[in-house]
Formats: structure tokens, C-alpha cells, sequence
């Protein structure tokens, strides 16, 4: 029982120390309500009507017309006549929900409510506030103000610090934890040399050298593309390759160039709103086209469009401000106070953009790999964009005037499949099984001097909650004049305006053919476009007009085919239509938006997923789900954030821009102290809050809360968002100094080390196993961006369904790249990274718990990539040294740069010269791993120094 | 008691170091802490375990009747309308227009528009004792009639394959959801700590539809994952000793990392680096049992006979002979994938008269053998199998594109299918459900994906409701704490 008491002393949360004697709300009621009552009396379910969330609602009359607590009055709250209660009836939490609470417990809660039941939000909502700095024993040791808190934390526990590292752990500590490789023996010689004459100053210079090292960005990306669900491929199904690396590689410039964080954010979020948007900035926004898109052929489009807008919203709030947000797509949050409304208002930022699940990845923007064209290319891209709204937008201007249309009811109404039936006012209707590839012939009467066709395209439903249906549109259309006796004559038309421009298709291109007019791959409600004439028609007596549409545009991947179903046709007489078409500044201005498009042909380049805004004409309707259901749709919302969050106070409507810059503002209480917390744990080992994921009720509680508060203050106060300058003290701190060795007292009063009297000693991370492995057999490339690059994998890795993706081994230096840069594909991820915990990437990951399994040690015993990097470790250790023992040393030398301990030599000389033995006797064997006997041995030592505890650790 | 002994006895002591989940405030945590039992079942169904064994077999919360699980899946969805369900009523309806009320409100994978109504493909006749209704595609199979479990009422809410497959195996339809076998194995642990808990064998030439997630460990830890075994190359990743490097010399390195770890293990003080040092010991013994369990070769001709088995190849026959020595050798959780079973007609690979005939070819004599051979060995009793798919297929003729295709096939159907389960607690000769008169949609004792879940927890003796995981504070279960109300099919049972 020693060691769980131990335990439990360990991990309680510093609170408990400087705890007082009065009922602290947080830390004592809460947990007891989150513990024993928020189940049934929560955010999901109010039983009684009473929910322990909110304090008004845990003060109101219940159903029962009692009052659950009375401030000032246990004896006559409810809450505590039930919780003593004997009758199995009448005792909560309900003898088969739960245990009774503990007689400490109930004290505890008589006491809260005598002291007037206090109510105080979560810790992480309520906004940080610099705590006043800690009284300590010891004035010399504290390096940084962070070290102050710690050490009173330890002081408090009446344990000491433990001594400094050794140069050799401090320097191999603090290289992979900053840039993810090892030192070489050449950078510890320096060091030591500095530190001859100036301790202090010497690993400042360490610091400063790997924070302006251009691999800091890899080391740093890796974090960021797991919260990202960053890959290389499209996700479900086919999993399709995705060209979003461009991406990942401003994600390495922007960790590179120390990018502020708050403009990191809002870069990523809401790039392309940003006023004059740099390539860059639009680059940015592709964070969030990480989601995954199911191109299995019938998979609804709508519905996966849906679930990448949820996860979004998911990612935000997890990445950002570790709340588990996602609870409140089904219903109000369980413990947090969280109204299921708020979901989908804040959803409703992220529902308006183009992107709809097409198995193109539309929309994409191409940014040339020749960085310095990148710019022009965007400017381009957006002008291209902005013409051809304004285009639309000036004959709309003409088209909305005209207010004379007529309706052109068709004599007859042929489909290629499946039946058309026109109704007495005109309308027409398809029924009947509808080819994809469709084509309807509409014969109707000819009318002199008409100038243009609208063309009303109708949903099914006209109940606004209804669920977007399938769309209509409509590939090209044709118009004859047919005379009897005579071939029919070609009608030509001029141009084609549409209600707004939305999705992929160009409304214009459905005279040439392979436009689209009408609505894909949903529809909301009517949509309507006017085909103008290229002159008034002249009508010969019993002609008729003859109206081809096409179609073959189908949705859910290709498989589900979007004809138009219900349709009306009018006509105009008016001449100011056709007279706008045929001007003069018409055609410049159409000339003008072709010559942008010239220039667009020119670029080339990967073409990568952002975020593109719908046009304000297109906003979609953001409606909440009822129990999370798409299908199920309920009240209209207007983009929002949560109340206890501290929103922007703002009267116009917010849009995305308006929420990136609320999450790393001054009044979110959450982002600054998550990314602190976050940095802090890849430094440390863990967070102060070991929950990254989670600083709600259901998280866990920040075992230093005050130097939480005091590191989020300062890095988005003082040091400005700054990663690098934050890192920088972290690296520099005599906490982070300290000697990782475990004592058995320290073992013993806090064997997860959160207090911190001993320095951090953590696994190696999946991409760090490899890159350690690359760097010190020297085969590593430190060429920097790029595509994915695909080291050796076994054969039959990638084996996906519908997919002629193939791993093409590489067999230049990409071959020896960053784990970084190795192709990730959601549905068959690099083996060796998978079995170092490293996530699919399919969802948003903050946090990867380190595992420690066989198939580890097999993966670094017998993959064919680790035996390459053992043979040329091998090498480099052959050259390192004349006896075996030397060349054993310079290779240990490699991987921990100290001279090794003699016990050490000895097991690798013993095996070594075993090995060479074996080989010798059996050459044939020696042979596949080395060109000689000795060399083979020296591999084997190679691979073995790659297995030691010592290299996986850092 | 050795130095290694000791290190290991300190390590356990010390196993709080990789608490995964810390004492959460609201208490439903704690899973991963110490206990100095090794595993024992705290409050509210959380399963406490042993950090440094988390594999370490033990009790379910009450005796369970299936110790393992071997569980076929037919990725793509074989048509029970051409296997299993018998409807006569839809053969008179064969060419018909489907009727409009088939239609409103469903929406297809592929069929547009007015399909025609298709009858079954293929004559069926009844067998065994039990007079159990089943095609003329499966002569083999049916001659074990009579130890078989159908569910014919099966229904799903996903159409199409990957969103139907992680449903079936993980209960929720998004990736991130721990598998059944996943749970099985955090609930169980494994027989044989010598090989995975939770092996998973493909044929068919492909993964499944849904990628890894369908074996995946979801939001359960790393260790519960399958491992994906191979029939060409090592059965499981990097297993082998590379060339050049023997087993003898093998143990030669191992004992030099021990020889160095244990020191460093003094000198850090870390309890992890004590794992580390049983973790390779654990590594060099699965590199033999693991080979073993492979060698197919091992078999003598007679059971060779029996599958219909070749040794080398990449086969469902193979992976039925293999599922049964791993079941043998105490692996808890055997999942096969056997891909190409998607019958759309859309070319002859996928036609019901072609490709469709040739799987049933593949799959009906390693079928019969898989039950012939467990019980004849004993095991059949305690090791539940279940034979299924994702979905069901249409009663309508697919018209992909909205015309009639070369080759007959049918499209995706959630709104019923077959699957039947045989052996650990399951009754045999039994048949369970019904689909309306035209195999359409499940209309009597309709089971659930869910339903199902909790039926498979409770064979192996675990209640579905109790069996929880807290994630972010909410207590997961494989019956999705989303969908409540789902049941044990209690009919079912033995």
C-alpha cells in the first residue's frame, strides 16, 4: 500500500499545498459534483430539473418543488437531506448509480453551502492572472521566473533539486528536444570548449544555435501537422494522394521564421479573409482542408461536407483551446458549460466555405514551387476570381431590372430516359429512372423579338429546415429554330448569367458545353439563370424553337446523377439584355478577365486544397442539429462563440476572421495557456496540465496552476507570442537542467516526476527514432521541403482498395530524409512511425501516449531501413577508430558523446568479438550484412547501439 | 531472485510511471493506475490495469461462454438474397419495375431513378436437421447446417463500404472508435503473451475498404490495436532476423542491451527502461512462437485437404487454417478480411454470375473446415466464429448511371442482411429474424449493428453497458454511448 499512497501524494495538484481551510468551489465542489451528481443532473441530462453546471439552475426549485441548495442553509437544501438520507428511494446519487458520498464529502458540501455556496467558473475558463512570485528558501538556484514556482513546489514537498546534468545529458536532452536531432560529437567538443570559459553563456550559445538551425521548423511541424491531422492523402476509402505539402512546408517557415503565434493563427484560419491576402497567407488556410474527403463512388457528398465543417469546429477547439467541444454536437456539454446551441454557431464560421467532398478536392489553389512566383500566382488567382464575380454581378444589375418575363411553356417535352411531364402553368417535371447523361429535348413556340430564356430551377421541398437535397444542374444547352421542310438552324447564344456564382462549375460555359447552371451538389432553395439570345429572334411563321439540355453531372463522387427534376421557362422581350451582352465595354470586359486567364495557364505548380468564402448571395443556412443529426435540423443560428469564453462584444455579424482573432486575443482565457502548456510538454515530458487535450472538468487539473498562469501571461504578453523565445527559456531553466536521475526517495514521492526535482527523461518520438538513427549513421539528408518522399517499406504496406497508388521506394537522398517529409497516408501509415505511437492522423491528436511493445524492439532490431543506417553506422565507426574497441567507442561516442562507461565497452567488445567468430566460421552469413567478418560484427554492434535504452531515450 | 528478476519485481512497483490516463477529477479515470493485483474491475466497469503487462490475461466481469473470437468478414457484402435468405415471393417480382414505395426516402450508393426488382440467382434448398435455407453456392458449408446461428434481420444506418465497416467493427461509423477486437483484448488480455492478442489476416488481394481504423485501438491504448499479419514475407512486420544476422547472434545483442540496460537502468533510476529490457526478451520469444504459428507447412495432408489449403499462398483457406492455430496457441481476437465481395454487376469481376460464384467457391470449403477442424479439436465450444459483412444488397437490379448493365449484380443495402455466428455460446441449428417477403429491409426481431456488439460482449462476458472506457469524460462503450438502447439478442444463446 506504500507505493499507491506515495502515488496519490505525488499527484496531487499543488493546490492541496497551499491550500487553506475554507471550501474552494473548484477544487472541492465541482469534482464532487462531476464525481457523483453531472450525469444525471448535468448538461446531457437535467433530472428534477436540476443540473450541478450552472449555479442558477443548481439554485432553482427542482421539479419537486424543493430547492436543491440554499445558500447559507444546508440543513433545509435538498441536496443534503438526500445525500444523507437512508431510504434507498430517496438517497442520491441512486443506490444503483453510484456509491453514498463519503461522510468528508458531505462535511464538505454543508460547508460550501453555509459559506453561501460559491460558485466560481472552471479554472481554465476564468481568465489568467499574474500570481504573485513565491516565497524560497533557496535564492541561487531559480534561473528563469518559471523555475521559481517549481522550486517552491518542491521546497513545499521538502525535497531539493537534483544536480545539474552532466554537459553530455544536458546537450543531448536539449538538441532533440529543440530541433529532433542529436548533437555531433563536433558540437559537443565546442560546447565543452565554451564551457571551459563561460558556463552559463556556453549553452546559451546551444540554445541560440538550434533555435536559428533550419531544422527547429522539422522538429516543430511534427507537433503541429498531429493537432493538423496533416497527410498526405484524402482519407476513407480510396484515400487518395492530396497535394497539401506545401502547406506542411510553411508550417516548417513559419516555426522557422518565429512566426508569432497569434498571427500563425489567424494566418491559418482566416487567411483568405484577411484584407490583400499574400500567396502565403492564403497557403495558410489549407490547415484546415485537412480534413478527410470520402470519394467511395455514392458516398453523399452533403454528408461528408458536413462531417469535415464538424471536424473543423473539433480541431479548433482541441488544438486551440483543449475542450472537448465535440460533446455539444449531440447536446449540451456533459460537465463544461457548454449550451448545444453554441455548437453550430461557432460551426456556422466554418459552414460558408466552397469546399462540398469533390473527389477533385475543389476548391485549389495552385502555388508555384518557385517560391518568388508564388505571389503573382495568387494575385492571378484572386483576380481571375473577383473579374468574373463582378461580370456576373454588372449583368445581374441589367438582368434584376427587366421585369416583363413571360412564361415559354413547352409544346413538348422529350427525355432520353425516364419521363418529363409539363404542367398546366408551365412547369416541368422528370420522373422515372434519369440517366446521368440525360438529355432533354423541349420543343416550345417561337416569339418574335425574344432576347433571352430564364431558366427556374425548383427544389422538392420548400420547407426551409429540410435537409440541402440532391442538386440540379444542367451541362450545356442548344437552341434551333425548326422549320418544317428545312434543316434546323442553330440559335446562337451570347452569354449565360446566373443568380450567384457558386462551386465548381462556370454558368458561362454551358453554351460551349461542360459548364453547369444550376445548383451541385446540393440544393437549398430556387435557383434561376437567364440565357441571353445573341440576337432578338426573328420567326419565320410555324416555326418552333427547339431547347437541348444536357446534363451528365452526377454528385456523391461520380455516381449519383443531378438533372434537373422540376423546372420553369420563361422569356423577355426587352431588348436592354441583348443590348448589354453586345456592347462594346461587355466584350472589354470580358476580355479583360480572359486575359487573367491567359496568364493563369502559365502556372504550374502543386495545385493544394484552402478555404475559399462562398459569396454573401451563397451563404448557406447554418441550422442546429437535433441530437447531432444533419438529417435532423432545427433553429437558424448566426456565427457565434460561447459566453463563458468571453466572445468579442460585436453587433455586425462575426465571420472566421473575426473568431481567429478572439482564440489568441486577450480575452480568450484558454490559447495561451494550452500552447504554453504544450510547449512546455514536449520539453518536459508531460504538461503541467497532463490532459492536452482537455483542460475542461473531465481533464485533468494543472499540477502547477500558478506558473501555468504566469507562463501563458508571459509568452502572449511579454514575449509576444514568441515560440522561440518562450523555448528559449524553458531550454535555459535550471529545472530543465537538472539530472534526470531518479533516486529511489524521488522515485518513491513522485515516480512520474510532477514535481519536477529531477530533469525530464522521455522516449524518443516516432519521427526522432529515425531521424537519431539517419543522423548518426551520416546518411541523413538535410535537404529542407518538398513532396512526400518514401523510405524503404516492406512490400504490401500500401494495399488499398480502387487505389493504383504505388510506394516507390526512393533511392536518391530522399531516401535519408526527415521523418518529417516521409509520405503519410491516413489509411496505411509508415509502419515504424505507427509502432512508435505516432497517430493516423485522422483526427485532430494533442497528445501521443508513449507506448513500449515488442514490436518496437523488433522494428528497430530487423527493419530493413534501421539495418541500412547500422551498416553505415558501421562504417563511420570503422573510420572512427584502428581496434574494434576504438571503433566501438567512436560509435558509442556517436550516440551519447561522453567516452562510454567501461562496463559498457566491455558487453560491446564481448559481442562483438562472439559475432566475429560466428562469421568467421560462417562466412556465407557474414556476408549479407557486411563485406567482411569484422565489418559484419561492427554492424551487428552498430544495430545493437541503435536498440540501447539510452539512444530511445532522451 | 536474479538482478533481471529484481529489476523486474522494482519495475512493477514502479509501473505508475505510464499511468496514460491520470486521475481525471471526475473520478471515471484512473484506469491505468497501479493496482498491486496486476488487473481487477474498479467502479462504474473501468478495468484497472497492470501498465507494464497490459496484455496479462483475466477474468470478464462475469464467466463468459466465448474465450476467443475468430470473426470472417466478407469485405464488400455478400447478397444474402443469394446465400442465405430465401425469398420466393421475390423471384415472382424478378424484372419488375421496384415498386415506389421501395423507394421514397432511401437513398442508394448507385441505383437512380426506377430500378427493376431481381430475383435470387441461384436455387436454394433446405438442410440439416434444422432445415436451415441455403443456396447451392455453399455445398460445403451446408453440410454444418446444424451448428450454425443466422441472424437474417440484421440492419446497419451506413451504405457504403467504409463508414459500414468501421461500424461493424468499431460502432461508430467515424475513424478514432476502438474495434471489437480491440476491446476484447483490453477486457480479456491474451493467452499468450508470446504473440499478439488481436491478429488480423486479409485475402482477397486488398485491406479493407476502411483502411486500419477496422482494427484499429481507437481511443482504447496503442497495445489493443491488431496486428496485421502478412502471407507473403514476415506474418508480422520486421519479424525476422534480417539476412546476415542468425538467431544465435540475435541473442548475442539481446544480451548486450540487457547487459547495458540494466546498468542504465541503475543509473537513470526509470522504471521504463526495466520495461524496455521485457519488452525485447518478449520481442526475441515471438520471433520463434509467432514463425511457428505460420507454418502451415507443419500441417499434414489430410487437414491440407480438408481447407482445400496451399501453403505460400495468400487465401481465405489459408487464413482459416490459420486462424484456427493461432485460436490453438490462445490469441484472443482473430479477424480475417476476405475482400472482393461487392457484387454490383458494374463487370464480370463483380457479377453474381461470375465473381460473386467464384468467391462463394473460395470461401464454402475452408468454411466447413474451420467448424469440422475446431471441433474436433475441442475448441469449438469456447471460440465464437461470426460470418459476415457490412451491409446487405438490394433487392432491385442495380442501373448504375441510370441504365441496365452488361453483367447482373445488386447495390448496397442497409436496410437488412444475413450473418450467422457458430460455436462459444451460440445455438446451432438456429435461425433468427426475418426480412420482409422480398429480402428488403429487416421487418421481424430486427437486430442492430449495436445489438450485435452487445450480444458478442455478453458471449464473452462482458455487459455491453458496463464495459466502458472514460475518454474526455464521457465512459465509451463498443455499443456507442450515442445510440443508446441497444440489446443482447438473447434468443440467441445457448
Amino acid at each position: 500500500m506504500l507505493v499507491a499512497s506515495s502515488f496519490i501524494a505525488a499527484t496531487t495538484p499543488a493546490w492541496s499545498a497551499s491550500a487553506s481551510n475554507s471550501v474552494e468551489f473548484n477544487r472541492d465542489i465541482r469534482t464532487l459534483f462531476a464525481k457523483h451528481c453531472t450525469a444525471c443532473h448535468g448538461g446531457v441530462k437535467a433530472a428534477g430539473k436540476i443540473s450541478f453546471l450552472y449555479r442558477d439552475k443548481a439554485l432553482a426549485e427542482g421539479k419537486s418543488g424543493e430547492r436543491a441548495i440554499i445558500p447559507g442553509d444546508p440543513e433545509k437544501s435538498e441536496v443534503i437531506r438526500r445525500v444523507l438520507s437512508k431510504d434507498p428511494d430517496e438517497i442520491m446519487p441512486k443506490p444503483d448509480h453510484g456509491p453514498r458520498l463519503t461522510d468528508k464529502e458531505i462535511a464538505t458540501l454543508q460547508q460550501w453551502i453555509k459559506e453561501g455556496a460559491k460558485w466560481s467558473e472552471h479554472w481554465s475558463f476564468v481568465p489568467p492572472e499574474e500570481p504573485a512570485k513565491p516565497n524560497l528558501k533557496n535564492k541561487s538556484w531559480a534561473k528563469t521566473s518559471a523555475d521559481q514556482f517549481i522550486l517552491a513546489r518542491i521546497e513545499a514537498e521538502g525535497l531539493k533539486p537534483s544536480p545539474e546534468a552532466t554537459p553530455a545529458e544536458w546537450l543531448r536532452r536539449v538538441s532533440l528536444d529543440v530541433i529532433g536531432l542529436p548533437p555531433t560529437p563536433e558540437e559537443y567538443d565546442s560546447f565543452l570548449q565554451d564551457r571551459r570559459k563561460n558556463a552559463a553563456t556556453a549553452k546559451e550559445r546551444v540554445v541560440d544555435r538550434l533555435l536559428a538551425s533550419p531544422q527547429f521548423g522539422e522538429r516543430w511541424a511534427s507537433v503541429w501537422l498531429d493537432l493538423a491531422r496533416y497527410s498526405d492523402t484524402f482519407g476513407y476509402e480510396k484515400d487518395p494522394h492530396r497535394d497539401i505539402w506545401p502547406w506542411r512546408d510553411w508550417v516548417i517557415r513559419a516555426f522557422n521564421a518565429d512566426l508569432p503565434f497569434d498571427e500563425f493563427t489567424i494566418k491559418q484560419l482566416a487567411g483568405d479573409l484577411l484584407p490583400n491576402p499574400t500567396a502565403a497567407d492564403l497557403l495558410a488556410t489549407a490547415f484546415h482542408r485537412n480534413t478527410q474527403n470520402n470519394t467511395e463512388g455514392g458516398t453523399d457528398d452533403e454528408e461528408y461536407r458536413t462531417v469535415a465543417v464538424l471536424d473543423r469546429v473539433n480541431t479548433t477547439w482541441t488544438a486551440w483551446n483543449a475542450t472537448t467541444f465535440g460533446c455539444v454536437q449531440c447536446h449540451s456539454h456533459p460537465y463544461d458549460p457548454f449550451p448545444h446551441r453554441d455548437y453550430y454557431r461557432f460551426a456556422a464560421f466554418f459552414d460558408n466555405t466552397e469546399d462540398c467532398d469533390q473527389n477533385d478536392d475543389y476548391p485549389r489553389w495552385i502555388f508555384p514551387e518557385d517560391m518568388s512566383k508564388r505571389d503573382e500566382a495568387a494575385r492571378l488567382q484572386r483576380e481571375s476570381r473577383r473579374l468574373r464575380e463582378e461580370l456576373n454581378d454588372e449583368a445581374l444589375v441589367v438582368t434584376t431590372k427587366i421585369k416583363d418575363w413571360k412564361p415559354l411553356v413547352p409544346k413538348e417535352a422529350k427525355a432520353s430516359g425516364g419521363v418529363l411531364s409539363i404542367a398546366a402553368n408551365g412547369r416541368i417535371d422528370a420522373s422515372g429512372t434519369l440517366p446521368i447523361s440525360v438529355k432533354y429535348t423541349l420543343t416550345v413556340p417561337v416569339v418574335a423579338g425574344m432576347t433571352a430564356i430564364k431558366i427556374d430551377i425548383l427544389p422538392e421541398s420548400d420547407n426551409a429546415k429540410s435537409a440541402p437535397e440532391r442538386g440540379q444542374m444542367f451541362s450545356k444547352l442548344s437552341a434551333a429554330l425548326v422549320v418544317a421542310g428545312a434543316s434546323n438552324q442553330p440559335v446562337k447564344l451570347k452569354e449565360v448569367i446566373a443568380d450567384h456564382l457558386v462551386g465548381p462549375r462556370d454558368p458561362r460555359n454551358v453554351i460551349e458545353g461542360g459548364g453547369g447552371l444550376g445548383s451541385f451538389p446540393t440544393m437549398s432553395g430556387p435557383r434561376w439563370g437567364v440565357v441571353v439570345l445573341e440576337k432578338p429572334l426573328e420567326a419565320p411563321v410555324g416555326a418552333t424553337v427547339e431547347l437541348v439540355f444536357e446534363h451528365g453531372i452526377a454528385a456523391n463522387s461520380g455516381v449519383q446523377g443531378c438533372p434537373l427534376k422540376h423546372f420553369a421557362l420563361s422569356f423577355t422581350t426587352d431588348a436592354s439584355l441583348s443590348e448589354f451582352a453586345n456592347s462594346h465595354a461587355r466584350a472589354e470586359a470580358w476580355g479583360e478577365w480572359r486575359a487573367v486567364g491567359f496568364g493563369l495557364k502559365k502556372i504550374s505548380g502543386p495545385s493544394v486544397p484552402v478555404m475559399v468564402e462562398r459569396s454573401r448571395p451563397a451563404t448557406r443556412e447554418t441550422r442546429v442539429f437535433i441530437r447531432g443529426n444533419r438529417l435532423t435540423r432545427d433553429e437558424l443560428v448566426l456565427p457565434g462563440i460561447p459566453d463563458v469564453v468571453q466572445p468579442p462584444k460585436k453587433s455586425d455579424p462575426m465571420n472566421r476572421l473575426d473568431m481567429a482573432r478572439w482564440l489568441v486575443g486577450n480575452q480568450n482565457p484558454l490559447a495561451a495557456r494550452v500552447l504554453a502548456n504544450r510547449l512546455w510538454a514536449e520539453m518536459f515530458g508531460h504538461g503541467i496540465v497532463e490532459t492536452q487535450e482537455d483542460f475542461g472538468t473531465s481533464g485533468a487539473k494543472p499540477t502547477h496552476p500558478e506558473l501555468l498562469d504566469h507562463l501563458a501571461l508571459r509568452l502572449r504578453g511579454e514575449l509576444k507570442w514568441s515560440v522561440k523565445k518562450f523555448l528559449r527559456e524553458l531550454a535555459l531553466s535550471a529545472t530543465y537542467a537538472q539530472s534526470a536521475k531518479a533516486t529511489p526517495k524521488l522515485l518513491e514521492k513522485d515516480v512520474a516526476n510532477h514535481i519536477y526535482a529531477r530533469g525530464p527523461r522521455s522516449r524518443l518520438t516516432a519521427e526522432m527514432v529515425r531521424d537519431q538513427a539517419l543522423a548518426v549513421s551520416g546518411l541523413l539528408s538535410t535537404k529542407q521541403f518538398g513532396p512526400p518522399v518514401y523510405p524503404p517499406q516492406p512490400d504490401g504496406v500500401w494495399s488499398t482498395v480502387y487505389s493504383g497508388e504505388k510506394w516507390n521506394t526512393s533511392t536518391n537522398e530522399n531516401r535519408f530524409r526527415r521523418g518529417v517529409y516521409t509520405y503519410s497516408r491516413r489509411t496505411a501509415g509508415y509502419p515504424q512511425f505507427l509502432t512508435f505511437d505516432a497517430p493516423t492522423r485522422d483526427s485532430c491528436t494533442a497528445r501521443r501516449l508513449p507506448s513500449n511493445t515488442p514490436l518496437q524492439a523488433l522494428t528497430v532490431m530487423n527493419d530493413p531501413a534501421f539495418i541500412e543506417m547500422a551498416q553505415a553506422l558501421a562504417e563511420r565507426m570503422e573510420k572512427g577508430g584502428r581496434s574494434p574497441r576504438e571503433r566501438i567507442e567512436h560509435g558509442s561516442r556517436l550516440l551519447t558523446l561522453d567516452k562510454p562507461p567501461r562496463a559498457m565497452l566491455d558487453s560491446l567488445t564481448k559481442l562483438y568479438d562472439g559475432a566475429l567468430a560466428d562469421y568467421r566460421a560462417d562466412q556465407e552469413i557474414s556476408a549479407k550484412l557486411g563485406a567482411t567478418p569484422e565489418q559484419a560484427a561492427l554492424v551487428l554492434v552498430a544495430n545493437t547501439l541503435l536498440n540501447l535504452d539510452s539512444s530511445l531515450t532522451r | 531472485m536474479n538482478l533481471f528478476q529484481q529489476l523486474q519485481h522494482d519495475s512493477l512497483l514502479h509501473q505508475t510511471r505510464r499511468h496514460f490516463l491520470r486521475d481525471c477529477t471526475t473520478g471515471l479515470g484512473a484506469l491505468w493506475l497501479a493496482s498491486m493485483t496486476g488487473r481487477a474491475w474498479g467502479a462504474e466497469g473501468v478495468l484497472k490495469k497492470d501498465a507494464a503487462r497490459p496484455l496479462l490475461p483475466g477474468a470478464p466481469q462475469f464467466p463468459g461462454k466465448a474465450k476467443r473470437v475468430i470473426y470472417l468478414h466478407m469485405a464488400g457484402s455478400p447478397s444474402q438474397l443469394e446465400l442465405f435468405d430465401y425469398k420466393p415471393e421475390l423471384a415472382k417480382m424478378d424484372g419488375k419495375d421496384c415498386p415506389e414505395s421501395f423507394l421514397k426516402g432511401k437513398q442508394f450508393a448507385f441505383i437512380q431513378g426506377v430500378p427493376k426488382m431481381l430475383g435470387a440467382q441461384f436455387p436454394f434448398k433446405q438442410h440439416g436437421n434444422s432445415g436451415q435455407w441455403i443456396s447451392d453456392r455453399m455445398p460445403h458449408f451446408a453440410t454444418v447446417a446444424d451448428d450454425v446461428c443466422f441472424i437474417k434481420s440484421m440492419y446497419t444506418d451506413q451504405f457504403n463500404h467504409g463508414p459500414a465497416q468501421l461500424l461493424m467493427h468499431t460502432g461508430s461509423q467515424n475513424p478514432g472508435w476502438a474495434s471489437t477486437g480491440a476491446w476484447a483484448t483490453y477486457g480479456l488480455g491474451s493467452e499468450n503473451q508470446n504473440l499478439p492478442g488481436f491478429m488480423v489476416l486479409t485475402s482477397g488481394g486488398k485491406n479493407p475498404d476502411a483502411g486500419k481504423s477496422v482494427w484499429g485501438s481507437g481511443f482504447l491504448p496503442s497495445v489493443y490495436q491488431g496486428v496485421q499479419c502478412r502471407s507473403q514475407g514476415d506474418p508480422v512486420l520486421f519479424l525476422s532476423n534480417p539476412p546476415g544476422i542468425t538467431r544465435g547472434l540475435r541473442r548475442r545483442t539481446l544480451d548486450a542491451l540487457n547487459e547495458i540496460n540494466q546498468k542504465s537502468a541503475k543509473q537513470s533510476g526509470d522504471p521504463e527502461t526495466l520495461t524496455r529490457i521485457a519488452q525485447y526478451e518478449l520481442a526475441f520469444r515471438m520471433q520463434v512462437d509467432a514463425s511457428d504459428a505460420f507454418d502451415i507447412k507443419q500441417e499434414p495432408a489430410g487437414i491440407h485437404e480438408l481447407y482445400g489449403t496451399q501453403p505460400g499462398k495468400e487465401s481465405f483457406a489459408n487464413n482459416c487454417l490459420l486462424a484456427r492455430r493461432l485460436a490453438e496457441r490462445g490469441v484472443r481476437y482473430i479477424q480475417l478480411f476476405d475482400w472482393g465481395w461487392d457484387s454490383h454487376g458494374a463487370g464480370e469481376s463483380e457479377a453474381l454470375s461470375h465473381g460473386f460464384k467464384d468467391k462463394c467457391k473460395s470461401v464454402d470449403r475452408p468454411l466447413m473446415a474451420l467448424i469440422t477442424d475446431l471441433k474436433q479439436r475441442g475448441l469449438f465450444e469456447d471460440t465464437l466464429i461470426v460470418w459476415s459483412g457490412e451491409f446487405g444488397r438490394t433487392s432491385m437490379r442495380e442501373n448504375r448511371n441510370g441504365v441496365e448493365m452488361k453483367f447482373v449484380g445488386r447495390d448496397h443495402n442497409p436496410g437488412a442482411f444475413t450473418l450467422w455466428m457458430a460455436g462459444g455460446g451460440v445455438k446451432g441449428g438456429f435461425s433468427y429474424g426475418e426480412t420482409d417477403d422480398f429480402g428488403y429491409q429487416s421487418v421481424i426481431d430486427k437486430v442492430s449493428v449495436h445489438d450485435f456488439h452487445a450480444t458478442m460482449l455478453h458471449l464473452m462476458g462482458f455487459d455491453h453497458m458496463k464495459f466502458t472506457y472514460p475518454v474526455s469524460g464521457v465512459n465509451m462503450r463498443l455499443t456507442n454511448v450515442t445510440k443508446p438502447g441497444s440489446e443482447v439478442v438473447k434468443a440467441v444463446l445457448a
